[in-house]
């Protein structure tokens, strides 16, 4: 007898379990989240918004550092609280009584409901960070789509005396700090989770690959023979590409995370340099010289099919490959000077981004809505972004620094 | 086998329930700290870096000899081969070289400041290359010539002229001791 009314028990809950289960999966359409830019369809609006901060005194800090990350995308036009007019507001209530608190709130002016209610919790007052991380909530709401403002730029910066720092920033060019300043580094680039950067360094009168951890701050060697040899890029699964002529010239390879798994993948008796991991992993786009002058080639990541991608002048180096879709960003010369470009992997779509002075290094954002370069356009070179379209080109080093080779990050955890 | 059903739905109840709930965050920042990986380590002018290597008193006269004979290799534009003009004076060298058996070098690649940091490195060490396989084979064993790159890194001058971009684009020697 018992035994019957505890197997329906059981049955009734397990079908409670399903059933609440069932609209998790298939939620109701009130629960689903509303999209109010697409951030894929050109001649994207702008969204009206509006951000009230209040509490602290510094919460006025957070609103602008918040206000500076939003106002780079181009997607956002900010309305006075006291105005009507915007359809989405943020309110953020900053409590530094004890540690750094805030509670943001987002609502939806049109169909006024609140959208978002989170708290953030910080045992120290770390404001840009704070604002960086509401800034990414408020672009989620807004676009469905991951912010990228706690994102890094690692970079060089020419020291006195030919050497070459490695260093590094927020996205937006704050916070700068040395990294590595022993040797000559030349071009950087970050491990596939953004646990390790990754860059060339000559020390000793050797050309060496190193990793740095970042969460330990220890260095170690990743690769290491004769010759010269120089990182690339690395793909989401862990795998890193470089260029090495320990072979008497300089090939692309790929080496796992742990330096182990070499493979070789071109044999030419050029140059063949700067290999990038395309987002799949599939791929890899790097540097030839084997048709007489360094073009852009891709090549599928096992060493098959070696095909040139670039026609347009004669000399076209340092490809990054877009992280969401088919994209190649490069510099290649014209007039003399050097410009960026993108082109689509099979060679079509050819588009030019910068028009004067040299733009060099292209370095595309974790969206791939972005790209970082460095530019001389002002005198010292310095490190640029703009959107991919070319517009909104703006400098985040300082005038004074001679800052060149950006790297951004992917999508970092802290 | 039904325990671990209802325990497997109550988790992924729990999971899915967190949506419908206020949700907490807490913010920390990346690792902070002033370490820095190494120290700065100064930069060794050529007679220093053969003192580095042991060579004794009068060995280092030699090597300030060889400093005339041992000439910076030109080339063109993007290019790394020998030119016709450059080859009566890498003749020298090689005798030079081959006079003094215990002078061993070391070929540094250069090039101008135009082009691409990487691929520019690339080809100084295609400088360095070529220019060691054409003493190698005018007989100087090759165990006595190492090659260096230093790409656009180090220039001799910083102007915007075409001789001073010329004088960038080099292959530069170094004397260092008999050291195998």
């Amino acid at each position: 007898m018992k035994s019957r009314v505890r197997n329906k028990a059981r049955h009734l809950f397990l079908f409670f379990l399903v059933f609440v289960m069932g609209s998790c999966i298939w939620p109701p359409s009130s629960v689903e989240a509303k999209i109010y830019i697409d951030v894929s369809s050109p001649g994207i609006r702008q969204l009206p918004v509006s951000i009230i901060s209040k509490g602290h005194v510094d919460a006025k800090k957070i609103e602008w550092v918040i206000k500076g990350d939003l106002e780079t995308t181009g997607m956002f036009e900010f309305v006075d609280p006291d105005v009507p007019g915007a359809e989405i507001i943020a309110i953020l209530e900053v409590d530094m009584s004890d540690g750094l608190k805030v509670l943001l709130s987002i609502r939806d002016l049109i169909e006024n409901k609140e959208v978002l209610k989170k708290r953030f919790d910080a045992s120290k007052a770390i404001i840009r960070t704070m604002a960086h991380s509401i800034s990414n909530d408020i672009y989620k709401v807004a676009t469905g789509k991951k912010g990228i403002f706690r994102t890094k730029i690692s970079y060089m910066v020419k020291a006195a005396k030919n050497r070459k720092e490695l260093r590094l920033m927020d996205w937006d060019g704050y916070r700068s700090r040395k990294l590595v300043s022993r040797g000559l580094t030349t071009t950087s680039n970050w491990s596939g989770d953004g646990r390790f950067l990754l860059y060339s360094s000559e020390r000793n009168r050797n050309w060496n690959i190193y990793q740095l951890n970042r969460e330990n701050g220890r260095e170690s060697i990743l690769f290491k023979s004769k010759g010269l040899n120089l990182i690339g890029g690395s793909s989401r699964d862990g795998l890193i590409s470089f260029s090495s002529s320990k072979d008497g010239s300089s090939e692309i390879y790929t080496i796992n995370i742990y330096g182990k798994k070499l493979k070789k993948l071109t044999k030419s008796f050029g140059i063949d340099v700067s290999p990038v991991f395309s987002p799949e992993g599939d791929k890899i786009a790097f540097v030839s010289d084997r048709g007489g002058t360094p073009q852009i080639y891709t090549i599928d990541s096992d060493g098959r099919h070696p095909k040139r991608i670039t026609y347009e002048g004669s000399y076209n180096t340092q490809p990054s490959w877009s992280p969401e879709s088919d994209w190649i960003a490069y510099a290649g010369r014209k007039n003399g000077k050097m410009q960026i470009f993108m082109v689509k992997s099979d060679g079509l779509g050819l588009r030019q981004l910068t028009e004067s002075s040299n733009n060099e290094s292209p370095s595309f954002s974790p969206d791939g809505l972005f790209i970082a370069f460095d530019s001389d356009r002002d005198g010292n070179r310095g490190i640029y972004i703009m959107k991919v379209s070319g517009e909104g080109q703006r400098r985040i080093t300082p005038k004074h620094l001679k800052a060149i080779a950006p790297s951004w990050s992917p999508y970092l955890k802290k | 086998m039904k325990k671990i059903l209802i325990i497997l739905l109550v988790v992924l109840v729990a999971g899915c329930a967190k949506k419908y709930t206020k949700s907490t965050e807490e913010v920390t920042d990346s690792p902070r700290g002033s370490w820095e990986v190494v120290k700065e380590e100064g930069e060794a002018p050529d007679t220093a870096y053969a003192k580095e290597e042991g060579i004794s008193e009068r060995e280092l006269s030699i090597a300030e000899m060889a400093k005339s004979v041992l000439t910076d290799v030109l080339f063109d534009y993007d290019k790394y081969d020998i030119r016709p003009e450059s080859r009566p004076a890498l003749d020298a060298a090689a005798s030079f070289m081959n006079e003094n058996m215990n002078l061993n070098i070391v070929i540094e690649g250069h090039c101008d400041d135009r082009g691409t940091n990487e691929y520019n490195l690339a080809l100084g060490e295609k400088r360095a290359k070529s220019t060691k396989n054409y003493l190698v084979s005018l007989g100087v064993a090759a165990s006595r010539i190492k090659k260096k790159t230093y790409g656009e890194e180090k220039p001799t001058c910083t102007m915007n002229s075409e001789s001073c971009w010329q004088s960038n684009r080099r292959a530069h020697f170094v004397v260092v001791g008999k050291r195998n």
